[in-house]
């Protein structure tokens, strides 16, 4: 990573050296101009309510449409299932999984379903052409693995150059193909999506292990056990970051897209 | 191709080479000492309500709450009346700081580290910061500019803008009935929180 940005650097440098750096920076930012958007005289000018051009050239900045989303009326319909969903049958089985089960115990098992998803994230470097974060990867998965006792533990979070791996992700990769999101979906049950990131979910599962164990031996009781037990400690998580997204929203289904659409660019720049 | 380093270039040609360190400085300061009093106001709140209460005034001398209404309703900001912005603005306010009170869980304490900051444009300055709450790390942006000082005019929550979030809500507000749709469903959130 230090590489590529000291390259960056150098290229910034060496265009601009050249002349040749007529790259436009980001449109939306202003220009400077003597009256800055938010400064006194803007001010004044705004709670007079006569519009000033140069105060609100600014306006433009944050983009009211993130995402395509034709299936709109769709997607609220499940949108609104899936909070009855999330508020009346998830959120009591979550709290009571959080009641019953000590934090200690909740975390170690977390821990254990994350580290046992290394081929989600190392499949997808790979693909990615990512090498370095592959091998990053791998090391943090071996040290959590045996150090961490079945990777309960995190002690590779204690060693730096391993503490922050960005986990890599189906849909990731289809954004670094260039792929986009096509339409926003909300799928039942899993909430947020797009076209391209149910693909990606699809890949995801594939490469989950938790997976494989009720794709082989399917049919069996004890493999519920195995997939509820992922699910089960995923929740509190998850229902904190809709939770989150949505409180305090004129439009909770607006809130979602936003949040979701926002999150995956920045998962994407990784 | 990977976007990063093309944004990394834009971002670092947007750079006046050296100027920017002092105004970087200077911000960095201001953003620190409030980062330092909403966690010292998290820390001392028994209850969330005591908490939005102990935070609202910390965040009015931080934040400028006008920049992030008017960029938050986008360019229908110019039809609202000047009471409907001045309504507008108080809502929004309100909004905001219940939104960020929410995040915080009484009893449990927040640790930031700040990176190094950039300038995207003269007078704006970003400044990245690794939250670790809960036992699990968050990237926090923070986004200021100056005037009157520098005052925070956007905060970014894994690349979550808040200022984006209600962009979207606003303007279908707006579409649907104009600056009063807009004041109304602000209303109703502030009254009926859900």
């Amino acid at each position: 990573m230090k590489s590529r940005t000291s390259f960056s650097l150098f290229l910034a440098v060496a265009l601009f050296a050249t002349g040749c750096a007529t790259a436009p920076v980001k449109p939306s930012t202003p220009a400077p101009s003597p009256a800055p958007a938010n400064s006194p005289k803007a001010a004044v000018a705004v709670a007079d309510g006569k519009s000033v051009k140069s105060a609100d050239d600014d306006l433009d900045e944050y983009d009211a449409d993130l995402v395509a989303d034709p299936l709109e009326p769709l997607n609220r319909a499940t949108f609104w299932l899936n909070h009855g969903l999330y508020m009346f049958v998830f959120k009591p089985i979550s709290k009571t999984y959080e009641a019953i089960i000590p934090k200690p115990v909740r975390t170690g098992i977390h821990n254990a379903f994350e580290n046992v998803k290394f081929p989600v994230r190392v499949v997808n470097d790979g693909l990615q052409g990512n090498f370095k974060r592959a091998g990053l990867e791998t090391g943090r998965f071996l040290v959590n693995t045996t150090a961490g006792v079945g990777g309960i533990g995190r002690p590779a979070d204690h060693i730096p150059t391993l503490a922050d791996v960005p986990a890599g992700d189906t849909g990731q990769t289809f954004a670094k193909w260039g792929i986009g999101h096509g339409a926003y979906l909300v799928l039942p049950i899993l909430g947020p999506s797009s076209l391209r990131d149910t693909v990606g979910l699809a890949g995801d599962y594939a490469l989950n292990p938790v997976s494989w164990v009720t794709i082989w031996y399917g049919g069996y009781a004890w493999t519920l056990a195995i997939p509820s037990t992922n699910t089960l400690r995923a929740m509190p998580d998850q229902l904190g970051i809709y939770e989150a997204a949505t409180k305090n929203a004129l439009d909770r289904y607006l809130a979602a897209r936003a949040s979701y659409i926002q999150y995956r660019r920045k998962v994407a720049s990784k | 191709m990977n976007p990063r380093p093309i944004i990394l270039l834009l971002v670092l040609l947007a750079l006046p080479f050296g100027a920017a360190s002092a105004a970087t400085a200077e911000a960095e300061k201001h953003l620190q000492a409030a980062v330092g009093e909403v966690l010292a106001a998290g820390d001392a709140a028994r209850d969330n309500e005591s908490l939005v209460a102990s935070l609202r005034p910390i965040l009015q001398r931080h934040i400028s709450f006008d920049t992030m209404t008017r960029r938050a309703v986008g360019p229908g900001w110019r039809q609202f009346a000047a009471d409907q912005q001045q309504q507008a603005a108080r809502l929004f306010t309100t909004l905001i700081i219940r939104t960020y009170a929410g995040k915080f869980t009484p009893g449990e304490h927040a640790t930031i580290k700040f990176n190094p900051a950039t300038e995207p444009a003269p007078g704006r300055i970003e400044v990245p910061t690794t939250l670790v709450y809960k036992g699990s790390k968050y990237s926090v942006i923070y986004r200021l500019e100056e005037a009157e000082g520098w005052k925070i005019t956007d905060v970014v929550i894994e690349g979550v803008s808040m200022v984006a979030n209600y962009r979207a809500q606003f303007d279908a507000e707006f579409k649907k009935g104009g600056a009063s749709a807009v004041v109304g469903a602000l209303n109703q959130s502030v009254e009926h929180p859900k």
